[in-house]
């Protein structure tokens, strides 16, 4: 039983698969105790085991020999230091040169130096047979050491004999140091059984080479990466650039004031690193961020994900898209011309008659002049002391009347040109027998006779912002923007698009319900149809069937104007983004093309009557000019490129205003602006292209 | 039923299903995040970006199927072993069983990770692309102090230093050497093997500044990876040479280095051979070890030759030389490598003791040089008459042999860069060496050119054409103005001049080429000429006053109007781009400034 018990206790520890080696030391044991084993062993029950420990024990015994050889010098070694430990501890080393071989001074005559740095010199060696001699008649010469390092023989006993009269102790010998340990004999009995069982093994395991052709033949291995994931190897760290180096140009070496002004950048944009200078190699110092920057480089290259990015390498001017060449456009306007002065204040609107000889303006000074075209001679002036807000001449040309929105007011004016004939129709026209009034809920819109300026003046009953002619003449439409705060009243929306007909002298309502605050409207060129923007899109109606048509999503934030090409089928919305919509209308409610031209907002957009040129112009103080051809083949998509940006306008009040349109004439086709110009006069300016224009 | 409800028991699909987080990641594999850390670093396993990021945006993403890749890995086992085996040896310490605590840490359970490294680098070329970090790091730490408190032992930093000695000795040998940057944070070197650049960094051979915040475990067990990483690289790159690895140290090399003097004597009596072999065998630590094993190598490389592969008769002096020399020939080596190592050809060199020995004997040898320097076992000695350069650093040099010149080590790299000898006059000792620039930088693509480029390039361009170079000349080169402008060479102005003579000479040749067309058609020359003057100085005032509006602004109006025309994503597109070059031509215009500043500076200084 105790047996089985002390096996269980050596087979514990090591695990069955694991294989042990012992030292050295260790094995000093096993002889020494080799014969009380035996005994031990030998009154046991199991022979067997007994008959084989014993051959072993047999062939261990050679070897250990040996080992005891070994360790007796271990032992002698060790007890030297040991020695000179103890004597360092008492006494102060008399020499200097710290733990160094002795060896070194083999050859010298002196071991080292002492405290004042002179040479400790070695004292003559004694004869062998001398020291042999001497060693035998002293009888405490056993206590004697040599200390090498200070080359003398220290001898200080710690006991002093020659008094004493008796032994130390008297005390018997203990039994223990008679009979054979117990301990001991389990300790060796459960290595025994180790060795035996093979868990404590003496040889070394052996040493395979750790190095050998892992790539033998490259072309052989095919295997891919191992789990079908593509692997991404990990970005190369970044070149030395110029400034880097130890000695750069000095040109690469930021000021002193730079230095500091990066003290004031936020952490992240601060360089990382600022150049230095050294004049010479030897100066340079250790790198203080060398260990800092691997492990950076360590951390980034198992913890960052890891994503490929498709790297664009293309020239920015193969982004933009192939346009024709603009001369082959031509013509469009493309500088200042001729500058119309006289306006006192901005010029909020202009328009153009129909032949093209006369241009209106009405401006917030309160004046509303006809200017001649070609030759910038202002003709007529009207004077109404309030900012006019918009002008439009009717489209008719027998017909030379203008629309003047003054205030809630709008006032058709007979201009005074024409024949005799044309005239005295006009003053029939612009006779309104008796007052008359809408009357709907408290809102009124009145026709009546203006004598002073020789016109009809029709009241609403909230500020006009817009006046438009129906391409017949007879009827046009005004819109009062209804304001956020009276948008709240319903009615509003009714109402704020008035349709009038100037033959009869009467004012409709449309018969529409509107979605949303209404901006503009305008009348298709052609048929009977009639679109109403409202500030995200525009609705269009025929006015025949008084029904919704279409509805164009704009997608911009607000619109501000809307345009009709001459063909009727394409519209354009300018925003108060600066973004200009351009819609098919035969190909979708949403806007072909989206063009982000102005910084600031949209005020007007035009298209040209005949050439396909549009325009926008904006509070940037600027116009672009585009080509948009529009082709009669429905399945080829309009043409739109930019041609010239008109500038030359200056602004000092913030809101400039510029209204532009293109005009059909005989041989005058321009693009007319109307800008302000601080304290100076008001300008009215005309971009013309000289040559090739006319 | 809504798309994105899952109904319960079916399964995950989309990013949910395909990436997991760390912490799940973590969780799958049972295993503590340190042992996570290691593997992934190990294996090579990275976090993903996934489109989707499913559990947040702050979350790292693993790919499930890197996690069951490393699921599968048998390391993942042998760490639950070792951290078992610890545990046990941890327990009898605790009971103060020193004997089988020592037991056990004989034969503690290891692993080796040389299928990682085949699984991770299928192809030795794959492995050589990879090795930028490796080198770096294992330079790096053979130029760290051996630290207790972090746990690297100084055998780690042994064998570090023993790696990167053997990677060197080959690119030395095999001239593979091609670029050489000295840097504020070390030198840089690049090599171009097997058609793969590699770049590495060497730090400075000073004590290097260790900081707190630095975890050594993630860093060593990269240099765990790595070492074996290079080792194998070593082992094939040694194999490719026929040279035996790892270089087995001679246990006779502490009795050799008696006879130093005589093997250094042999050394130097034998121009020829090179220092490459001395590198191989590593040095086992000091400084003077090194420098003693350096002398000893050729005899005892003799030794290997004669116990090892190589069937010369190794009693035979010349036996080394024809070694090396085959090795040489062996190689195909393509025009470049045969410009590299016949770069320092039939030069000798001597360092000083203050200059970065171990850097420079890596690199004269690598471009053909033969190289010695101040102290034990130096093949020839300073007072050697055959020395054609001294390289020194200091202030002033005492003595000075009249047949060889004195330059700084910075002309060494200078020349190593641009492959010519350079002229040493900039080099000289005492001065201020020109500046040293960064082989690794496109000037042109930079858009900026250091004056000393300018000045090597037309030395390069001397030396190609084996002319010698005429100081000063250099500026006069400017060829065509068109070209210039395009290097944003020139000012706008002076573009504006040159498009004027340009406009003015093509006049000029219109007018000949009129003159020539009515001398054939036969019409009398005086008369027309007036008229065609008058007509020519008519157009040319017109075509003057044209462009008279702003033409910046036209510029940037056409800029404008085809950006007007572009989709949303093009015009976002082209607008960073054009902020990336704004930025790039920020800095080149900084550096200007800055040159022009200086200029001035140094002119008034003059005056």
């Amino acid at each position: 039983m105790k047996e089985k018990k002390e096996k269980e206790k050596s087979v514990q520890p090591h695990p069955k698969e694991e294989t042990l080696y012992i030292e050295e030391p260790h094995d000093k044991d096993i002889p020494e105790d080799d014969d009380s084993l035996r005994e031990s062993e030998s009154g046991g029950s199991e022979s067997s085991e007994d008959e084989g420990f014993v051959n072993r024990g047999d062939g261990a015994g050679l070897d250990d020999d040996h080992r005891q050889e070994d360790v007796h010098e271990n032992a002698e070694t060790h007890q030297g230091v040991e020695e000179s430990d103890s004597s360092e501890d008492e006494v102060a080393p008399r020499n200097t040169v710290g733990d160094v071989p002795l060896e070194w001074y083999k050859e010298e005559k002196h071991v080292g130096y002492d405290i004042t740095g002179k040479k400790i010199k070695k004292k003559d060696r004694q004869d062998k047979l001398d020291s042999f001699l001497a060693s035998a008649d002293d009888s405490k010469n056993w206590r004697k050491i040599y200390d090498e390092y200070n080359d003398e023989e220290p001898y200080v006993d710690w006991f002093k004999w020659d008094d004493a009269k008796h032994p130390l102790s008297n005390a018997p010998e203990p039994k223990r140091r008679f009979i054979p340990s117990k301990w001991e004999n389990k300790k060796v009995v459960e290595y025994v059984r180790a060795i035996r069982k093979g868990l404590i093994k003496f040889d070394k395991p052996k040493e395979e080479p750790r190095f050998y052709l892992l790539w033998g033949d490259d072309s052989s291995s095919t295997e891919k990466a191992a789990h079908g994931l593509a692997y991404i190897p990990a970005p190369k760290p970044k070149f030395p650039g110029h400034e880097e180096s130890y000695n750069p140009s000095l040109e690469y070496i930021p000021t002193q004031e730079e230095i500091n002004s990066y003290q004031l950048m936020y952490e992240e944009d601060r360089p990382k690193f600022i150049p230095k200078s050294f004049t010479s190699l030897r100066s340079v110092p250790a790198y203080e961020n060398a260990v800092k920057e691997s492990f950076d480089r360590c951390l980034d290259l198992y913890l960052c994900p890891r994503a490929r990015k498709k790297r664009i390498n293309i020239d920015p001017e193969s982004l933009k898209p192939k346009l024709p060449s603009r001369k082959d456009l031509k013509p469009y306007p493309v500088t200042c011309y001729l500058e119309y002065r006289g306006h006192k204040g901005a010029v909020m609107s202009i328009s153009t008659e129909a032949s093209g000889q006369w241009i209106v303006s009405g401006s917030t000074d309160g004046t509303v002049r006809i200017w001649e075209v070609v030759t910038g001679r202002c003709l007529r002036v009207w004077e109404f002391g309030e900012a006019v807000s918009y002008v439009a001449w009717n489209p008719l040309p027998e017909l030379p009347i203008m629309a003047v929105c003054v205030g809630p007011d709008v006032l058709i004016l007979n201009t005074g040109l024409g024949n005799e004939e044309e005239q005295k129709r006009i003053k029939e026209l612009l006779l309104v027998d008796k007052p008359t009034a809408l009357e709907d809920s408290g809102n009124s819109t009145s026709w009546a006779q203006d004598d002073k300026y020789d016109a009809v003046r029709l009241k609403h009953f909230k500020t006009v912002s817009s006046v438009e002619w129906h391409r017949k003449g007879d009827y046009f439409s005004t819109v009062m923007p209804a304001d956020i705060l009276f948008g709240l009243i319903l009615f509003s929306f009714y109402l704020a698009i008035l349709i009038h007909q100037i033959s009869k002298k009467v004012t409709q309502r449309i018969p529409f319900k509107l979605h949303g605050l209404p901006v503009s409207s305008t009348f298709h060129p052609t048929r009977s149809i009639f679109f109403i923007s409202t500030k995200r899109n525009v609705r269009v109606y025929d006015l025949l069937k008084q029904k919704l048509i279409k509805k164009l999503e704009s997608g911009v934030r607000e619109v501000s104007s809307i345009a009709i090409h001459p063909g009727g089928d394409n519209v354009i919305v300018g925003s108060r983004e600066g973004k200009l919509c351009w819609f098919d209308m035969d190909l979708s409610s949403q806007p072909y093309r989206i063009l982000k031209c102005h910084p600031k907002d949209i005020t007007n957009v035009a298209f040209h009557r005949s050439y396909p040129l549009f325009a926008s112009c904006s509070d940037d103080c600027t116009a672009y000019v585009f080509h948009g051809m529009v082709y009669s083949d429905l399945n080829q998509n309009p043409l739109i490129v930019p041609l010239e940006i008109l500038r030359g306008h200056t602004s000092t009040n913030g809101r400039a205003c510029i209204r532009e349109e293109m005009v059909r004439g005989l041989e005058l086709h321009y693009v007319s602006f109307v800008r302000v110009c601080g304290a100076e006069d008001v300008m009215l300016e005309r971009g013309c292209l000289r040559g090739s224009w006319e | 039923m809504p798309k994105h409800y899952r109904p319960p028991g079916k399964k995950k699909e989309g990013n949910a299903a395909r990436y997991i987080t760390r912490s799940q990641a973590v969780k799958q594999l049972q295993v503590s995040l340190p042992v996570f850390r290691r593997l992934c670093i190990l294996k090579g396993v990275f976090p993903r970006e996934p489109k989707k990021k499913v559990k947040g945006n702050h979350q790292t993403y693993y790919h499930l199927k890197d996690i069951s890749f490393l699921q599968h890995e048998p390391l993942v086992e042998k760490f639950r072993d070792i951290r078992a085996y610890d545990k046990k040896v941890k327990k009898a310490l605790a009971k103060k069983n020193r004997d089988l605590a020592n037991r056990l840490l004989t034969r503690k359970p290891s692993y080796t990770l040389d299928r990682l490294i085949r699984e991770r680098y299928p192809k030795f070329i794959d492995a050589l692309r990879d090795l930028d970090d490796c080198l770096t790091m294992v330079h790096l730490f053979a130029a760290l102090p051996a630290l207790e408190r972090e746990r690297i032992p100084a055998k780690r930093i042994h064998h570090c230093r023993r790696l990167s000695h053997e990677w060197q000795a080959y690119i030395s040998r095999t001239h593979k050497l091609r670029k050489t940057f000295i840097s504020v944070k070390g030198i840089y070197y690049q090599a171009e093997v097997q058609g793969q650049k590699i770049t590495w960094l060497t730090p400075h051979a000073m004590q290097q500044v260790l900081t707190d915040d630095i975890d050594f475990n993630v860093m060593q067990t990269f240099l765990e990876f790595y070492e074996t990483l290079l080792a194998f690289v070593n082992f094939k790159l040694y194999h490719s040479m026929n040279v035996n690895y790892p270089p087995i140290l001679d246990s006779r090399l502490e009795a050799l280095a008696a006879d130093l003097y005589a093997l250094s004597r042999y050394f130097a009596a034998n121009p020829v051979a090179t220092m490459e072999d001395s590198q191989v065998v590593s040095s086992s630590g000091s400084e003077q070890a090194e420098v003693q094993q350096k002398g000893t190598q050729p005899d005892e490389s003799e030794l290997r030759l004669a116990q090892l592969q190589h069937q010369l008769p190794s009693n035979e002096p010349g036996a080394l030389m024809h070694l090396v020399e085959d090795a040489a020939g062996e190689d195909e080596d393509d025009e470049e490598t045969m410009k590299c190592k016949s770069l320092f050809k039939n030069m000798k060199f001597f360092l000083s003791r203050e200059v970065p020995r171990e850097s420079l004997l890596f690199v004269i040898p690598a471009f053909g040089g033969v190289v010695s320097w101040e102290g034990d076992g130096a093949p020839f000695k300073e007072s050697d008459q055959s020395i054609t350069h001294q390289i020194v650093d200091r202030p002033t040099q005492g003595h000075i042999f009249l047949s060889r010149e004195y330059v700084q080590p910075q002309w060494v790299y200078d020349c190593v860069n641009a492959l010519i000898i350079l002229p040493t006059e900039g080099y000289m000792v005492g001065r201020v060496p020109p500046p040293h620039l960064s082989p690794f930088v496109d000037n042109e693509a930079e858009g900026y050119v250091p004056e000393y480029a300018e000045t090597i390039k037309r030395l390069q361009a001397a030396a190609r054409q084996e002319v010698l170079p005429m100081p000063g000349v250099g500026n006069e080169d400017l060829d065509d103005p068109q070209n210039l402008l395009v290097e944003g060479v020139i000012s706008r102005t002076e573009a504006n001049e040159a498009a004027e003579r340009k406009r003015k000479m093509s006049i000029l040749e219109k007018q000949y080429h009129d003159e020539l067309k009515m001398e054939l058609q036969g019409i009398q020359y005086s008369s027309s000429v007036s008229n065609m003057n008058k007509q020519i100085s008519v157009e040319d005032t017109g075509a003057r006053e044209e462009p008279v509006p702003d033409l910046q602004q036209i510029a940037e109006d056409t800029v404008n109007m085809s950006k007007v025309v572009m989709s949303r994503k093009k015009r976002r597109l082209y607008e960073a781009m054009q902020i990336g070059k704004e930025r790039k031509r920020s800095n080149v215009n900084l550096l200007k400034e800055r040159k022009k500043k200086i200029e001035a500076a140094q002119t008034s200084q003059k005056n």
